[in-house]
């Protein structure tokens, strides 16, 4: 009998499976395709399609180099294992197992052991909808002798529905066909016959899941799976081999605690203090073990003792302050925010590049372990595909003084502790495209700038954020950060030594408290941390805080750029800043798209 | 696809020197009064939405006058009963012969001419063309599609079975 074909898989022009492998960065992508061919021969040309969304396309972009490993047909649970495995899963080699090796003169990364190994340089791309045709030629080949007259994998081998006992279903279907059962069994659902003719489109997108607002998405040209643009630090930095004179400047209660973690950060750090009270910078100074009191920032750039500055200040004074600092040739740590305007902190990086000094935006969230530990809980898959992130933070606070301020702060808490919760945002889930952002009624009235904001993003990938900051009120012992996806939770809380991993699957216990009878006995035995897992954090410095610092110490002693770019503290910014014109405007607001290369020069 | 010059029997560039194993195909293209068919072994998906195919066809052969004139074409994917078949319409130009007198052809949706008992059978139309040297590459929007429920359980034809 006829049928039309519903989607772009009935039309059965995936035929030969392969794995396309390609450098991304230190990590190899990896991706099973089942689409490619040859496309010419003088010089010899393939083709490969991947979809604009899926990291691989990005990987090939921007390395312009890949191989097509051919599966031969005893594969088959290698490729099922990639099938299963989330497109955006980072690490996949590791994941799923696989051996690596690395074409000697090409570099490429490739699967020994394929049936045929096809190295690739893209030679263009052709935005063609939601996947992106590229042309490549052909560099050179490996054949593996061994597998000489095999079968190649067929895409129908590992498509449809997995099945326990694969050759008994297939053998099972080939009757059924065969003796036209299927159809009569069709005909009986009122599932036979010809129907009118399907919308193939629209129908391989319903199949493949995705909602309305995904596909307009996907169409959208030039979209591409920007991902995670920043990474936390894979290591603590070194401890100092030489001295480095280091002054504080701003002695208030943010000041002070600065002194303390540089007295606690390494015996090589020389400390002083600057500010303008000479008895709170005395008083300071012996409770941290200061070398000296500087009273000052101009005296502090004077001093050949000091090498680095840790600034401390309020946020409108960032700008001026730097400059001040990088024209002394001096190093500089500015705390979060970097500025209160773009401009400013344009002028701030510039002047510190052309400078040649080390400019680092104090922001410890990119050090926090928990944050680190939920990229990798990501990474193994814990909650396969990251969907939420949902922040909640600050607590009662009344500010006084400049922080009460607006025009010094550069607004309220949103600015505040936004920055911070970014860049959490930034490490764990990616860059965000839209922001929309509202507020409940001002409850301290003597500050000018919001107590409290709510503000949620969205992302071209298919994942949303929603943080909610407020010094209005009391925020409860709650998870600060909490991550959700489609198969577990991680709970971030502060200053834990842990991070919580609820898994969508029932855990042991849980599933024996579930085997209990009568039922009313099992749910009286059954506690919600039974369904939890607690990773521990092995590092002390819970906040991050300390290996901040001694990131800073680091960078300047060995003269390198910190693992922290003031290039991502702007972008930080910038991100806040479209969300207070969300905030204005009472609408969705477009957040300009992450330009790394451009932006760091 | 098989050059004109190939022969039963003889090796063609398109199984001596392809570079990946792939399915083999059937296109079909007609403009006007003249039809041919030929056999295929470039081609591939393009993207889901829109759904669409691509092509690659030697730039000197038959079929690529007939497309760039119609601006469409059938595709039939082949099972890998079809052996003969392929290296019949693949053996010999169609400028010297009508290849599709010796089809079972039918009028699939859209009034395209397809081949029955074929794997598949996709109506395409032409999208854009661009050149890849002794190739051109058509990308083309699928239209429709069919498959013989009877077929549904068999293998591609595949270019490592036509050696």
């Amino acid at each position: 009998m006829l049928r039309y074909a519903r989607n772009i898989w009935e039309t059965k022009i995936q035929c030969v499976c392969s794995v396309i492998s390609a450098r991304d960065g230190d990590d190899v992508e990896l991706f099973l395709c089942a689409n490619f061919a040859q496309a010419s021969f003088d010089p010899p040309r393939v083709i490969v399609n991947p979809n604009v969304l899926y990291p691989i396309e990005r990987a090939i972009r921007r390395e312009r180099q890949f191989a097509i490993n051919v599966f031969q047909a005893s594969w088959r649970e290698a490729a099922l294992r990639m099938v299963r495995v989330r497109r955006r899963t980072p690490g996949k080699r590791d994941v799923l197992g696989l051996p690596i090796a690395e074409h000697e003169r090409l570099r490429i990364p490739y699967i020994p052991g394929s049936q045929r190994i096809v190295f690739c340089e893209l030679e263009q791309t052709l935005d063609t909808g939601d996947h992106t045709v590229m042309i490549a030629r052909v560099l050179d080949s490996i054949d593996d002798p061994a597998q000489k007259g095999k079968t190649a994998l067929l895409y129908p081998e590992i498509s449809g529905a997995p099945s326990r006992y694969p050759r008994v279903s297939k053998a099972v279907r080939t009757f059924m066909t065969f003796t036209g059962t299927k159809e009569l069994v069709k005909r009986a659902l009122g599932r036979g016959g010809v129907v009118s003719k399907p919308d193939i489109s629209a129908e391989t997108y319903e199949l493949g899941g995705q909602t309305a607002r995904e596909i307009d998405q996907i169409l959208n040209y030039g979209v591409i799976d920007r991902g995670r643009a920043i990474k936390p630090p894979a290591r603590a930095p070194a401890v100092l081999r030489r001295k480095v004179g280091v002054c504080v400047v701003g002695v208030g209660q943010w000041g002070s605690f600065h002194a303390q973690l540089f007295r606690r950060a390494d015996p090589n750090v020389v400390l002083f203090v600057c500010g303008r009270d000479p008895d709170r910078l005395a008083r300071v100074a012996r409770s941290v073990g200061a070398s000296d009191c500087i009273i000052g920032l101009e005296r502090a750039l004077e001093d050949p003792r000091v090498e680095a500055l840790s600034l401390v200040l309020p946020h409108h004074l960032h700008a001026h302050a730097v400059h001040q600092a990088v024209d002394s040739g001096k190093h500089v740590m500015v705390e979060k925010p970097i500025a209160n305007t773009l401009a400013d902190a344009d002028s701030m990086i510039e002047a510190a590049r052309r400078k040649g000094v080390v400019l680092m935006v104090a922001e410890d969230m990119h050090f926090r372990p928990a944050v680190r530990e939920s990229v990798h809980a990501i990474a193994r898959g814990n909650i396969g595909e990251p969907l939420y992130f949902k922040a909640h933070a600050g607590g009662k606070l009344r500010p006084r003084g400049w922080k009460a301020n607006s025009g010094m702060m550069g607004g309220g808490v949103w600015m505040d502790l936004g920055v911070h919760y970014i860049r959490a945002l930034r490490i764990i889930m990616g860059e965000p495209d839209r922001v929309f952002a509202t507020r409940a009624m001002q409850i301290d009235t003597k500050m000018s700038g919001e107590d409290s904001a709510q503000v949620i993003f969205s992302s071209s990938q298919g994942w949303q954020a929603h943080l909610l900051l407020n010094w209005a009120g009391p925020r409860g012992n709650t998870p600060d950060i909490l991550v959700s996806g489609d198969r577990g939770v991680l709970q971030l809380w502060p200053s834990a030594r842990f991070l919580d991993w609820i898994p969508d699957e029932p855990l042991p216990l849980v599933r024996f408290i579930g085997e209990i009878r009568p039922r009313w006995l099992g749910e009286k035995l059954m506690k919600p941390q039974y369904q939890r897992v607690r990773i521990p954090i092995t590092d002390r410095d819970t906040q991050g805080y300390l290996t901040e610092v001694r990131e800073f110490l680091a960078s300047v002693a060995e003269g390198r750029a910190p693992t922290s770019d003031p290039i991502d503290a702007r972008r930080d910014l910038e991100i806040v800043l479209c969300g207070y014109e969300a905030l204005r405007q009472e609408s969705w607001v477009d957040i300009p798209p992450y330009q790394t290369a451009l932006s760091r020069g | 696809m098989l050059t004109s010059n190939f022969l039963p029997g003889m090796s063609s560039r398109y199984l001596t020197d392809s570079v990946v194993p792939s399915a083999v195909g059937l296109i079909i293209t007609e403009s006007g009064a003249r039809r041919n068919a030929t056999t295929v072994t470039f081609f591939s998906e393009v993207a889901h939405h829109p759904a669409t195919l691509w092509v690659s066809i030697a730039s000197d052969s038959f079929t690529l006058e007939l497309i760039r004139e119609s601006r469409q074409f059938s595709l039939m994917v082949l099972h890998d009963g079809q052996r003969a078949l392929a290296l019949d319409c693949g053996a010999s130009s169609g400028r010297t012969r009508d290849k599709c007198a010796g089809l079972k052809l039918r009028r699939g949706p859209e009034g395209f001419l397809f081949l029955s008992d074929s794997l598949t059978a996709i109506a395409c139309r032409v999208l854009s063309d661009h050149g890849l040297g002794d190739h051109t590459l058509f990308i083309a929007a699928i239209l429709a599609g069919e498959y013989d429920t009877k077929t549904t359980m068999r293998r591609h034809l595949l270019t490592t079975d036509l050696s």
